[in-house]
């Protein structure tokens, strides 16, 4: 069986929301972060006092707002896919508006805490519990970047003059999928780089 | 009626003269036979791969010369003879661009980066190794330079393949002709994003992100792999649905048919 009579059997009764593809690619970054997370966590078994010391520097409250931030981004990208559904183009407009403004805050508030632990004396090869937090959120980073590709492709998509088609309003899902990743991503590295000791 | 006759006889030789898919067989072939060769060169004969540790010091590293040298001369010789069976494949997955609704730019540019690739990807590293083999009386020094060079060469020189991988996944992804499945768009762009994560190889000597390291190292060899067999697959799919038409690439037929 091709993939192609594949979608046809899935169509009829469509189950997820986007391209059926994005969710394949969503189970297959949570498996490769699943073994950047194992591996994290077998290192933090190695030298528990090493890393609980080094989580210390960590300002918790920029944590916690990055998260509120990006939980926020996601709630405004599910608006934006509901007012599309509706033919609410304007609203869902605004809400993708919202949603990279969520994003940009995010942005700046990252880049703000690595100059910050930059500045305090914890780089990348400092030691075992910062050459994971610069890789993770360094990796998480660049989803984030790929996420405002994600979000152009919603405006394009909003922008086009109606009636729009099937596929434009899949697209918009698809989208929104992938950026409900990049917030997925970051609530279980704030986990287990701030809240996990 | 003729034809038939003929095919009955002898069908490879049918195959040889009149399949009109015969020319991408022999690249989708060619491709299978490199990635055998390729597997057997670095895992077994040189050890390469897994790597060798990047945190030895120069009297471990010419003893891993001394114990790897036949391996090293009789695997890279191989290397060198073959390394121009790359081009088929490469050619084919061009091929594959040309194929979908895409702007030829597509092919063209995968086409150009993936012929550069060889050279960092793979060719520096069999010289530096091969030289190292074969001088082994000069400064211990000199042959750890040629070995961090090699490894380093080889692993932590990624950016024609995340190019690559990008140019591959956009011309999927905004294919008309169904010429590959979007998920395997979105797979590019996975094998891509773990390009990225083996660039911190050049900083670290031990731990995870080392050129042997457990993400650098194993974890990208897993998705690399994956990757690999997925699109050996999908191109083999390919050369079965090719109709030599330009509009949407026909669905596989039932295998009776075929």
């Amino acid at each position: 069986m091709t993939d192609h009579s594949v979608a046809q059997v899935t169509k009829p009764g469509k189950f997820v929301p986007g391209q059926p593809d994005m969710w394949a690619f969503v189970l297959f970054e949570t498996l490769v972060f699943t073994g950047y997370f194992g591996f994290y966590l077998f290192y933090r078994t190695q030298s528990p006092e090493l890393f609980l010391r080094a989580q210390a520097q960590l300002d918790l409250r920029i944590g916690v707002f990055n998260t509120l931030v990006l939980l926020l981004s996601s709630w405004s990208v599910a608006r934006c896919v509901q007012s599309a559904r509706a033919g609410a183009y304007r609203q869902a407009h605004t809400d993708a508006v919202l949603t990279t403004l969520f994003g940009l805050v995010f942005m700046v508030s990252k880049v703000f805490e690595w100059f910050r632990q930059i500045r305090i004396g914890n780089g990348f090869a400092s030691n075992d519990f910062f050459t994971y937090y610069y890789f993770l959120t360094g990796i998480h980073f660049i989803h984030l970047l790929i996420g405002f590709i994600a979000l152009g492709v919603i405006f394009y998509q909003l922008r086009r003059p109606a009636p729009r088609s099937r596929g434009s309003q899949e697209l918009v899902e698809t989208c929104a999928t992938y950026w409900h990743t990049v917030d997925f991503l970051w609530v279980l590295i704030f986990a287990l780089l701030y809240v996990v000791r | 009626m003729n034809t038939l006759a003929t095919r009955t006889a002898s069908p490879l030789a049918w195959y040889a003269r009149q399949n009109p898919k015969r020319e991408l067989w022999l690249a989708w072939g060619t491709l299978v036979v490199f990635y055998i060769f390729f597997g057997v060169v670095f895992f077994v004969l040189t050890r390469t791969q897994p790597p060798p540790s990047p945190a030895w010091d120069s009297r471990k590293v010419v003893q891993w010369f001394q114990d790897n040298h036949s391996g090293i001369l009789i695997g890279f010789a191989i290397m060198f003879v073959i390394t121009g069976m790359t081009t088929m494949s490469n050619a084919l997955i061009a091929y594959s661009m040309r194929r979908m609704s895409v702007s030829p730019a597509f092919g063209y540019t995968y086409l150009i980066l993936y012929s550069l690739s060889a050279i960092p990807g793979m060719l520096l590293m069999c010289i530096a190794l091969t030289v190292g083999a074969l001088r082994p009386d000069r400064d211990p020094e000199l042959i750890t330079w040629t070995y961090d060079f090699a490894f380093l060469s080889f692993i932590g020189t990624m950016g024609v393949f995340l190019i690559g991988s990008l140019v591959w996944m956009l011309a999927i992804l905004i294919d008309k002709n169904r010429v590959f499945p979007k998920w395997f768009g979105y797979l590019n762009l996975c094998n891509a994003l773990t390009e990225i994560v083996v660039s911190p190889a050049w900083i670290f000597r031990r731990g995870v992100l080392a050129w042997n390291g457990q993400i650098a190292w194993w974890l990208n060899m897993v998705v690399f792999a994956i990757y690999t067999g997925v699109f050996i697959f999908l191109l083999r799919q390919l050369i079965q649905r090719e109709d030599f038409g330009t509009g949407p690439l026909p669905n596989l037929a039932p295998k009776a048919a075929r």
